[in-house]
This record gives structure tokens, C-alpha cells and sequence, in this order.
């Protein structure tokens, strides 16, 4: 069919291949920041361990999608549609737990364990 | 049956209480939210007849008939279509405003209010006034600032007052705020705005303002009714106004609880095979922990009244029970 | 006549080609197996239109029961309990049945391709799985009906729907499994939209219904997933006990709500996205003019589609936080303004035209009023002081029929007027189309118009029962239903005469331009022989009127 052929032009018969040695390092980056996501709980920083676990977790989720998901190679729209979903993710969970939030003064402690 | 309808349909627009489209104004608030309704009613009707003038006109004027030859007419206009985005954005930012406004005198009640605690339940509305005294019905005086105080103790109601233009869910696990003042006395209608079952319809209430130096007297003399009646007349005011009556009958109809006809003193079958002898003890029981002997056939969905009901309201309310065995 | 050209392939879109004396897609195989495990997106689209009005029919019993009930208060004909199943099984089926996969799956299955000159959407099997779906969600929602019914009104408010003692979980399923079915069905059309466009065919060249469907796509994928979890959530807590929502089990219901509302806004410009596309279609061909404002109009669909995503606290103003409140009713107005400006560039389409009042036309024109309404009204309820007094009343159930009802079905009616040639292959009567439309129009008028005054003065909805004072309004509405309910019934016939006693339909009755109506009615099952070279959609001036046809022809073609 006509059309199939202009999607792929670009990439060639196979596409591009990550050399295992970029794979490796990648996971080997992963492996270290693991070890520093349960350190850190080690470490008593206040509000900033969590902070700082989500800061490791981002990293991590990045290169994930950048390498092992082949990202970094791909049409620059791909990006968009995975960014436009986490942006849409934040929206929602950002807008309800902000509601959440604002009405926590009117929740009746301990009220799950009153009941019979 | 039309050409009655019709004639009660004219009588209430042109009724004194309240417009053909809004019901009287019962508090201060009502007011500010009546004219925020005018705006946007107004501003609807102007661009409602304007596009519907624009389509017959047009309908009219271009259908394809003999003799009609038509004039060239451009694919697009920029300006033109800037400026029909441009006004009606600027329109909607005054909309907001004026909802916004309107709904910060609903939202923030003001230091000094007469609160009045608010319970609501399949299917009932219950109201606890500051010296305990509960009732079905809000009373409240004229002229001063009452705040309600909701809670459930089921699922999601809806405490809705057309007359006072004020609404607020009822949540359980969590306390809401509505608060008003009303402007005179009377009789204005209570809904309940949460679908919530079978008698969601039925979940009515009413608020009746008083005049302020009337309102104290009533309200000792509603609590004392305990002292005022015999035992079997309070049992049964409170069998009307606690939610007793929405789901037990007097007259024998079985709903989403047993009949209170004939009953004391018969003997009962209970879930899981147990006969137990309808007495004095079984009935504060039922009362106070009624998911522990429920008769077999029903349901365990009764609310507990442990805390809600003083001693001696489940005493005459035994007393009333006895009563129906006639 | 023009010339019938003589090379091979040449029947295709003349004036002498009539689809249905030739192989067409309708006729090329035989036998029930050849349709359910078709791979044909026109056959698709054929199983889904008439699934989704089998539904359709049985959604609308279940609102005549409803208004049958409340033509006087107190008990009618059926008890509290009965009544409240009625009002969930209309909205449940109608919604998640009906109108969500609606315009997309029974009208864009058909036309989407053939606007894009392919062979078929970029994954056929996928289609065909859609369809699957939607007829095991249907199922589910017949075990439904069978074991119990449920209650607890469309939206499933919790802890209501954790403990009632209805079939909430063989329903929520079903909708589930719905889900899928229409996300399989948004990925499709994002994916045949980017790749299978025509040499010519830019995303600015592209007729607007698909700029309206690909927008809906969007949505579809993106949003559809939040109701699946919502529903699954649900469904554990109901099944295990695990406390989300319930607070008697440590959960906040206000939560539920946030959750299914995200999906559920969104969920409505799914419907009325398609169905704007469907109006520009009608009213430019109809006008026999070229769209006026296309970029406008293309862009606002893509606008609204982003849009609604931002507004969904507007259903919980009663139920929110004051600031949760302000940034939502401030958000809404947002949303607006791209559907007000469809409006006027299709009133500006109409002038200095050339009016065709076919039936299409007639509903479409009919969507631009009653659109107008349900949009105008949709102002009272992001005014935040006015929602809360006329909130779940049934000045909303007024609304939300405006929009989705006199919106939605208008145009669905309008496009499904405007392509049965093409699917079919016959014409309809045009008395019959235009008498089953003044029926629908004067009933839908009179049942929901007098509903705004009824929910402004106070009449709250999923009532059984009402204060003897609200008689007149639900007299007359329910009135007006009847009217409908005959209305629809003409249209059916009208549609079923077609196909017995309908003349042949040429290629192009009304003189569109896009690709569709440059093959036969119906297609072949290749739908095109040789891909046509896409122009621009609107333009209709190649096209002549040809009297022996009834239809257009084209110099060439």
C-alpha cells in the first residue's frame, strides 16, 4: 500500500540499535540510584526525603524512557504524547488532592473505625 | 387535564411568590444570587435571539428557490472572527466575577451565628438545636444569622433550600457548612438533592422561620415535650421525627423494616435461627445496637440511635410501641 | 449527461454508477459469519449503527417509563424502587451504549477511510475487536437487567453504589469493557488520520469532520482509561472491602467523584465533538458554499479537546472546597468560547449561500438553535453562585439534554441522513425525513424547555415523587416526550422504506467535494479503485447538478 511506505522511509530496514554497551551503562546507572533511593531512607532530611526519593524516581523514569524505551531516538512527537499525558496526570491529581487538601479541616477524625 | 395544568402553569408566573422563573427570595443572600441570574439570563436571551433571528433570516433570505441568484461571500475574515472570540471571552470573565461574588456572601458566613446541627439520613432530616432538643423540621428565628452544621450517617445527601437559593451535600465522614438568614417568617420547603435511594423523594423537610422573640419560647417548649405529653403521645412524635417512620409502618405494611403493629409481645424469628420474645429488652436493643438480632427476612441497615436517643425517649417510645397492639 | 468515461474503473463515481447494481461492499460476500468476523470498516460501521440504535430504542423505553411515571405525582405506574432503576438503566444505556461510541463508531467506521481516499483505518482487526467490545459490554449490561437491575443512577456516587444491594458489578464491568471499546476505537482514527492521509491531503486540507473525529480520538485514549480505574477501584471495594471511597471504611466518597468526573467531562465532548464535525459537513454542502473560517473552526476543535480536561470540578460545586470551587468555575468559561465560535462561522457558511432544506440540512440548522440553548444554559451552571441553586435540579437535566440530545442526536440524525446514501445505496423520502423531523423537534422542545423553569423554581431530579405544584411542568413534558417517541418512530420507517422501496442512489446526491463521494453509493469493497488526488474539501464548483441522476456529477470523474 501507498502510504505504508512514507512512514517508514527514514528508519531503514531495521531501525536503529542501541549497542549493548550504552544498555548496560544504563543499567548500571539505574542499579547506583536504586541503592541511593533506599539510602536515603536511611537518612533522616525531614520533608526533604521524600523530596529527594521522588527526585531519584524521576531520574530513573527518565532513563528508562529515554533509553530502554528508545526515546531519545524517536520522532520528537512521541515525546509530546508521553509529556502531554504526565502533564494531564498532574493536572488531575494536582487539582483533586489540592480540593482534597482544603476540605481535610472538616473530615471527622477516626471516622472509618466509629462505625460498627 | 391540559387546560388544567395550562391554568395552574399562568397562575404561578404571575403568582406574587416569587417569578415565573424563581421561587420567593426567603434570605439576604437570595438577593445577590437573583441578580447574578438576572445577568446571565439576560446576556443568554440577547444572543439566543440574535442567532435565531441570524438563522431564520437567513433561511428565508438565501434558500434555493427560482429566481434566487446569489452574491459572493468571502471564505474567511480575521478581524471579524477575532472579534466574535474576543467579545465573548470578555463577556464570560464578568460572568465568573459575578458568580464568584454572589457565591462568597453563600460561602463565608459571617462571626456570630445561631448553629444548628444537622443530621441527615435514609430518609429523614433531622435537626439538633444548641440545648439538644432534636426535631424534624428547622425552626429558626427571623432576622438572624443561622449556620447548619451537616454531617451523614449514610451516604451522600443533599441539604437544598430553593427559597434561601442555598445548597450543600451532606457527607459522611465529614462535616458541611451552609449558613443564611432569613428574612420573614413562614413555612419554606426542604429537598433532598442527592439521589439516595428508594425515598429519595420522600426525604422532605421544611424550615419554619419564627419571629425572634417567639423563637426561644417555642424551642423550650418543643424540648420539654417529654414532660408536657404522656409517654405514648411523645414515643410517637418521636416515632415522625427521628426517621423511625420511613422505614417501619404502624398499619401492618412491611418496608425496609418490620411493622411496628402488633408486635409487642409476639414472639419474632431472628437471622440465623433465634426466636426472641418482643419485650422492653428487645426493643432497647434494637434501638440502641440493631444490626445484633435483626429478624430474619430484612436487612441490617437500621442505624444505630446509641448516643441520638436519650433513655427516656426510648422508654416512650416503647410505650407507643405497646399502643399499636390494638 | 457528462461522458461516461471508458477506462476501466471508470464506473466509479459517474453519474451512471449506481453501488448497488454493481459488487459492492454490501453484497461481495454472504452469510452472518462474512459480517461478525468482517475485516471491512464499512461493514463495522454497518454492525455498530445498528447495535447503537438497537440500544438506542431501548434507552428511550426506559425514558418514556420514566416520564410516564412522572406525568403525575405520587405512584403512576410503578413504585419508588422500579422508578429508580429506570432513570439509571436510561442513562447508563444511552451514555456508555449509545451516545459515546455514537457518531465515531457508526458513521466515522464508514466515512472516515473513504474522506481519506483509503482502503480501510490503519488496524482493521483492532476495529473489528472495538465492535466485539461494545456487544460484550452489552451483554453485561442484559446480565444486568437479568439479575437485578441497579440503582444507583449513571454516576455511581459511593458509598451509595458500595452498599446498595443492586448489580453494580456486572453493570460497572460492562462499562468497563465499553471502555475499551472506545479506546481501541480512538487509537484507530489518531493512527489512520496520521499515516493514511492521501498525497495532497495536509492537515489543513483535511475535511473538518475529521479534525473533529481525530480530536475525539484524543480524548478518547487519554481520558477513558481514568473511568477504567475509577470502575475497577469500585469494584474492589464493593467485592474485597478495600476502603477508597466508602468512609465507613476510612475512604472519601467526594475522591470518587474527582475520579470519575476527570473521565466524564472529557467524556461529554466526546459526544458533541463528532457531531460538530458532522454540522460542518451538512451546513457547507447544504449552502452549497465553502466552510467559512476553517482554521478557526479546526483549532477549536483542538482547543475544546485540550479544554476539557481542565473543568471537571464543575459537576461537585456542592460538594468541593470554596478555592476548589473558584478555579474550577473560572477554568469553565475557558471552554466555552471555542463552541461559540463554531456557531457564528457556521451562521457565516449560511450567508450569501445557497439553502438546500433537505432533511439533513433541517437537522442540522434544527442543532445550531437547540446547541445555542444547552451552550447558553451551560453558562448558568459554571456561574458559581447560580449552580448552586439550580445544581441537581432538573434545570440541569434540561442542559444536558439540550446538548447531548439536541446537540449530539440532531447531528447524529443529520449525518445520518446526510451519508445513508453512501452506506446504502437507496434515497429516502424526503416527506417522511422531514415529517419524523418536525416531530422530533416540536417533542424535544416541550419535554426539556419547560424542564429549565421547572429546576430554577426548585424540582430536583431522580424524583419519584414532587410537590403537587410542579404537576403542570411534568404534565407538559411528559407530553412532549410522546411526541418524540412518534417522531423517532416515523424516522425509523423512514429509514427501513428506504432500503425496501428507495431509488438508487448515485455517487454524489448532495455535490459534496471530499474523497467520499467520489466512489459509488455503496462502495466496492476496496472503495476506490485508483486513490483520487485530495483537493480542498469545500470547494463544490466542479460539481453540476444532473437531472437524469438526481445527483451531481463532475467533468472527468
Amino acid at each position: 500500500m501507498a502510504a505504508h511506505a512514507t512512514g517508514h522511509a527514514a528508519h531503514g530496514a531495521v531501525g536503529h540499535v542501541v549497542p549493548i554497551r550504552t544498555l548496560v551503562g544504563v543499567l548500571c546507572v539505574l542499579l547506583v540510584l536504586t541503592v541511593g533511593t533506599v539510602g536515603v531512607t536511611k537518612v533522616d532530611l525531614g520533608p526533604l526525603n521524600l523530596l529527594l526519593a521522588l527526585a531519584i524516581a524521576v531520574v530513573k523514569g527518565a532513563l528508562v524512557l529515554l533509553y530502554f524505551m528508545h526515546l531519545r531516538w524517536d520522532r520528537p512527537f512521541n515525546a509530546v504524547v508521553l509529556i502531554s499525558a504526565l502533564v494531564f496526570f498532574m493536572i488531575f491529581v494536582g487539582l483533586a488532592l489540592m480540593d482534597a487538601h482544603n476540605y481535610q479541616s472538616e473530615m471527622i477524625p477516626g471516622y472509618g473505625t466509629l462505625t460498627p | 387535564m391540559i387546560s388544567g395544568s395550562l391554568r395552574a402553569l399562568v397562575a404561578a408566573m404571575g403568582a406574587g411568590e416569587g417569578t415565573f422563573w424563581l421561587p420567593s427570595q426567603a434570605s439576604e443572600t437570595a438577593a445577590e444570587v437573583d441578580a447574578s441570574f438576572r445577568l446571565v439570563y439576560w446576556i443568554s436571551v440577547f444572543f439566543l435571539a440574535l442567532i435565531t433571528f441570524l438563522l431564520v433570516f437567513f433561511i428565508v433570505r438565501y434558500r434555493e428557490r427560482a429566481g434566487y441568484e446569489r452574491q459572493q461571500a468571502p471564505e474567511h475574515n480575521t478581524p471579524l472572527e477575532v472579534f466574535w472570540s474576543v467579545i465573548p471571552t470578555l463577556i464570560v470573565i464578568g460572568l465568573f466575577w459575578s458568580g464568584y461574588r454572589s457565591y462568597l456572601s453563600l460561602a463565608v458566613a459571617p462571626q456570630n451565628t445561631y448553629e444548628i446541627l444537622v443530621t441527615g439520613q435514609k430518609w429523614n432530616w433531622q435537626f439538633t438545636y444548641p440545648n439538644g432538643y432534636v426535631d424534624a423540621q428547622l425552626h429558626v428565628p427571623r432576622d438572624t444569622a443561622i449556620k447548619l452544621i451537616m454531617s451523614s450517617q449514610d451516604v451522600i445527601h443533599s441539604f437544598y433550600a430553593p427559597n434561601f437559593r442555598v445548597k450543600r451535600d451532606v457527607i459522611p465522614g465529614r462535616y458541611t457548612q451552609v449558613w443564611f438568614t432569613p428574612l420573614a417568617t413562614g413555612e419554606y420547603d426542604v429537598f433532598c438533592t442527592e439521589y439516595c435511594g428508594t425515598s429519595h423523594s420522600a426525604m422532605l423537610s421544611k424550615i419554619v422561620v419564627h419571629e425572634p422573640n417567639e423563637f426561644d419560647a417555642w424551642l423550650e417548649e418543643a424540648s420539654d415535650f417529654l414532660t408536657r405529653m404522656p409517654p405514648a403521645e411523645a414515643g410517637q412524635m418521636l416515632y415522625r421525627m427521628r426517621g423511625c417512620k420511613q422505614c417501619h409502618s404502624v398499619d401492618g405494611t412491611v418496608g425496609t423494616g418490620p411493622t411496628l403493629a402488633q408486635l409487642f409481645g409476639t414472639s419474632v424469628s431472628l437471622v440465623g435461627g433465634a426466636t426472641v420474645t418482643v419485650e422492653e429488652n428487645y426493643l432497647r436493643s434494637s434501638i440502641v445496637d440493631p444490626q445484633s438480632q435483626v429478624v430474619a427476612g430484612f436487612e441490617p441497615v437500621m442505624p444505630t440511635y446509641r448516643g441520638r436517643l436519650k433513655d427516656e425517649e426510648i422508654s416512650a417510645i416503647i410505650e407507643y410501641i405497646k399502643t399499636l397492639n390494638q | 449527461m457528462s461522458s461516461v468515461g471508458s477506462e476501466p474503473g471508470a464506473r466509479r463515481a459517474t453519474a451512471g454508477g449506481y453501488g448497488l447494481e454493481q459488487d459492492n461492499y454490501l453484497t461481495s460476500s454472504r452469510g452472518i459469519l462474512s459480517w461478525i468476523f468482517t475485516l471491512d470498516h464499512k461493514r463495522i460501521g454497518v454492525m455498530y449503527l445498528i447495535s447503537i440504535l438497537s440500544a438506542f430504542f431501548l434507552g428511550g423505553m426506559f425514558a418514556l417509563l420514566v416520564r410516564l411515571e412522572l406525568i403525575a405525582p405520587g405512584k403512576t405506574i410503578v413504585d419508588a424502587d422500579t422508578y429508580n432503576q429506570f432513570f439509571t438503566l436510561h442513562g447508563a444505556i444511552m451514555i456508555f451504549l449509545f451516545i459515546i461510541p455514537g457518531i465515531p463508531a457508526a458513521l466515522g467506521n464508514v466515512v472516515l477511510p473513504l474522506m481519506l481516499g483509503a482502503r480501510d483505518v490503519a488496524f482493521p482487526r483492532l476495529n473489528l475487536a472495538s465492535w466485539w467490545m461494545w456487544v460484550a459490554g452489552a451483554c453485561l449490561a442484559v446480565v444486568t437487567l437479568l439479575t437485578g437491575g441497579v440503582d444507583t443512577g449513571w454516576t455511581f456516587y459511593t458509598p451509595y453504589s458500595t452498599s446498595t444491594g443492586t448489580s453494580v458489578i456486572p453493570i460497572v464491568t460492562g462499562v468497563f469493557i465499553l471502555g475499551f471499546s472506545s479506546i481501541f476505537t480512538g487509537l484507530n482514527f489518531i493512527v489512520t488520520v496520521h499515516k493514511l492521509r492521501p498525497k495532497g491531503m495536509t492537515w489543513f486540507r483535511m475535511p473538518l469532520f475529521l479534525w473533529a473525529i481525530y480530536g475525539t480520538a484524543v480524548l478518547q485514549v487519554l481520558a477513558t482509561p481514568v473511568l477504567g480505574i475509577t470502575l475497577m477501584l469500585l469494584v474492589a471495594e464493593r467485592a474485597l472491602g478495600v476502603g477508597i471511597f466508602d468512609p465507613a471504611l476510612g475512604g472519601d466518597p467526594v475522591l470518587f467523584q474527582h475520579f470519575f468526573w476527570f473521565y466524564s467531562h472529557p467524556a461529554v465532548y466526546i459526544m458533541i465533538l463528532p457531531a460538530m464535525g458532522v454540522i460542518s459537513e451538512v451546513v457547507s454542502i447544504d449552502s452549497r458554499k465553502h466552510i467559512f473560517g476553517y482554521r478557526f473552526i479546526a483549532l477549536s476543535s483542538v482547543a475544546i479537546a485540550i479544554l476539557s480536561f481542565l473543568v471537571w470540578g464543575h459537576h461537585m460545586f456542592t460538594s468541593m472546597s470554596p478555592l476548589a470551587n473558584m478555579v474550577f468555575s473560572a477554568l469553565t468559561f475557558s471552554v466555552s468560547i471555542p463552541s461559540a465560535i463554531k456557531v457564528f462561522n457556521w451562521l457565516a457558511t449560511m450567508y450569501r449561500g445557497t439553502l438546500v432544506l433537505n432533511t439533513p440540512m433541517l437537522y442540522a440548522l434544527a442543532f445550531i438553535f437547540l446547541f445555542t440553548v444547552g451552550g447558553l444554559t451551560g453558562l448558568f451552571l459554571g456561574m458559581l453562585a447560580v449552580d448552586v441553586h439550580v445544581h441537581d435540579t432538573y434545570f440541569v437535566v434540561a442542559h444536558f439534554h439540550y446538548v447531548m440530545f439536541g446537540g449530539t442526536v440532531m447531528a447524529f440524525l443529520a449525518g445520518l441522513h446526510h451519508w445513508w446514501p453512501k452506506i446504502t445505496g437507496r434515497m429516502f423520502e424526503e416527506k417522511w425525513g422531514k415529517l419524523a423531523f418536525w416531530l422530533v423537534f416540536v417533542g424535544f422542545n416541550t419535554t426539556f424547555f419547560i424542564q429549565f423553569v421547572a429546576g430554577t423554581q426548585g424540582m430536583p431530579r431522580r424524583y419519584w415523587d414532587y410537590p403537587e405544584r410542579f404537576t403542570p411542568y411534568h404534565v407538559i413534558s411528559s407530553i412532549g416526550s410522546f411526541i418524540m417517541a412518534a417522531g423517532f418512530f416515523v424516522s425509523l420507517f423512514c429509514l427501513l422504506h428506504s432500503l425496501m422501496r428507495g431509488r438508487l442512489a448515485p455517487a454524489n446526491p448532495w455535490g459534496g467535494n471530499s474523497l467520499e463521494w467520489w466512489t459509488p453509493s455503496p462502495p466496492p469493497t476496496q472503495n476506490f479503485d485508483r486513490t483520487p488526488e485530495a483537493e480542498d474539501p469545500y470547494d463544490f464548483t466542479e460539481w453540476k447538478y444532473d437531472r437524469q441522476v438526481r445527483g451531481y456529477v463532475r467533468e472527468g470523474v
